[in-house]
């Protein structure tokens, strides 16, 4: 909205013409994200506080945690709320790019928040069932697939693009496109959220890779930089950078009530939705590779409930008595059991993401 | 000049701006993260005037 109203006052005063620039628009989104949930972010706290909606912990979780009980959840709406106002405040409404993830967060957040609204008010433990959130969740990636594949104007919008070979792409037929759009925004969404176990351990390396996210969308955007870098020019995919800069400066101020020992939980309905935003602009941008790279916390944490779960049911089925690979699952957990600190769990996590994004905004250049 | 006026006072608790939030509400890591987040800040508003010019 203020993108349209610069340009229209730049008709008459030419320093208005200023905010055309996506660089000037993701640093003022980040900050208006900020300060958005900053000053919201103590009301909603209140809010949440006395309406009662308390986070309920698991009780075959750490014995550490119990003391959790009664923190207030849902806080993710605060992030998607800020999100949303900043980029329909900063970013080109005109863009489709920027309506898909815009919707696809929503849509998923609203999934998570049906599903945290019947945990906490109705004291539903389970929740939406897992079935509901997954036909739910699909039904908004493969309408996000399916809009990506009729709007591909070149064939590298729908190659995967393998990271550190500047002339090797794999092309994918229409099934396999959509296909690989619905796995990477699913499975996005719920790593994210398998992830979120921990006080500000999801939502920093979600800030760290939407951070390098902006920076490779504004790379795809710009037909120089991609063509000097090697990589995919897709047209308006610059804007995203708006978007990602909103979910940063949205969740650094959300880390300033979610830090260790942490004021507000984010709850499904925040990091089901981010871990899906960040899967949409990957797709988008045509980076899964890069996400996986960048996101390998998020990867991990998935992958150590996978294989506990499965060599639980394995061995169970085959000696009579369940086995487990990891002391407790998700991985963050593990560490915990181990004599690990909760808070060093948390920062040794974001180290490692900060590595892995290093690796990947390496990309950029070394092909 | 009364006992009161003599005693040394202190501004801050404790010397330091993150012993102070410690000293005051802030559990340690609290007090922590927020200084980093703070500086990340800090340091995004430097990185900017590379192109706000």
């Amino acid at each position: 909205m203020l993108l349209a109203l610069a340009q229209w006052l730049a008709q008459d005063i030419r320093a208005f013409s200023v905010f055309n620039y996506i660089t000037l628009r993701a640093v003022l989104a980040a900050m208006t994200a900020l300060i958005i949930s900053f000053m919201l972010g103590p009301w909603m706290i209140r809010k949440l506080t006395a309406m009662k909606i308390g986070q309920a912990v698991r009780t075959d979780g750490p014995q550490t945690h119990l003391v959790k009980a009664g923190t207030p959840t849902m806080g993710g709406a605060l992030i998607l709320m800020s999100i949303a106002i900043t980029t329909l405040l900063w970013g080109d409404l005109h863009n489709a790019y920027v309506w898909v993830v815009l919707l696809t967060t929503l849509g998923v957040g609203a999934i998570g928040w049906v599903d945290d609204y019947r945990k906490v008010v109705y004291k539903n433990p389970d929740g939406l069932s897992a079935r509901a959130k997954m036909f739910w969740q699909s039904l908004i990636a493969l309408a996000v697939g399916i809009f990506l594949w009729t709007h591909a104007t070149l064939p590298q919008h729908t190659e995967v693009i393998v990271p550190f070979f500047k002339h090797f792409a794999i092309p994918l037929g229409m099934v396999g496109f959509i296909l690989l759009v619905y796995l990477v925004i699913v499975g996005s969404s719920n790593a994210v959220n398998l992830t979120d176990g921990l006080d500000g351990l999801a939502i920093m390396p979600t800030v760290m890779v939407a951070a390098a996210l902006a920076v490779f969308a504004y790379v795809a955007g710009h037909a120089e930089f991609s063509k000097y870098l090697g990589e995919p020019s897709i047209p308006g995919a610059g804007e995203l950078a708006v978007f990602c800069a909103a979910i940063s400066g949205a969740g650094l101020a959300f880390l300033w009530f979610n830090a260790y020992p942490a004021e507000v939980f984010m709850g499904d309905v925040g990091a089901l939705a981010l871990g899906a935003a960040l899967g949409a602009v990957a797709v988008i941008i045509r980076q899964e590779l890069v996400l996986f790279i960048m996101g390998g916390v998020f990867v991990v944490e998935a992958v150590s409930v996978m294989l506990q779960v499965s060599w639980f049911k394995y061995t169970k089925k085959k000696y009579g008595t369940g086995q487990r690979i990891l002391l407790m699952a998700p991985l963050h957990h593990h560490f915990e059991q181990k004599g690990w600190k909760e808070t060093q769990v948390v920062v040794r996590f974001w180290i490692i993401t900060m590595l892995l994004v290093l690796i990947g905004l390496s990309t950029l250049k070394l092909r | 000049m009364n006992t009161a006026m003599k005693m040394k006072k202190r501004i801050t608790f404790a010397l330091g701006e993150a012993h102070i939030r410690a000293a005051n509400v802030m559990t340690t890591p609290d007090a922590n993260v927020r200084f980093w987040i703070i500086t990340m800040l800090l340091v995004l508003i430097g990185l900017s005037t590379l192109k706000l010019r």
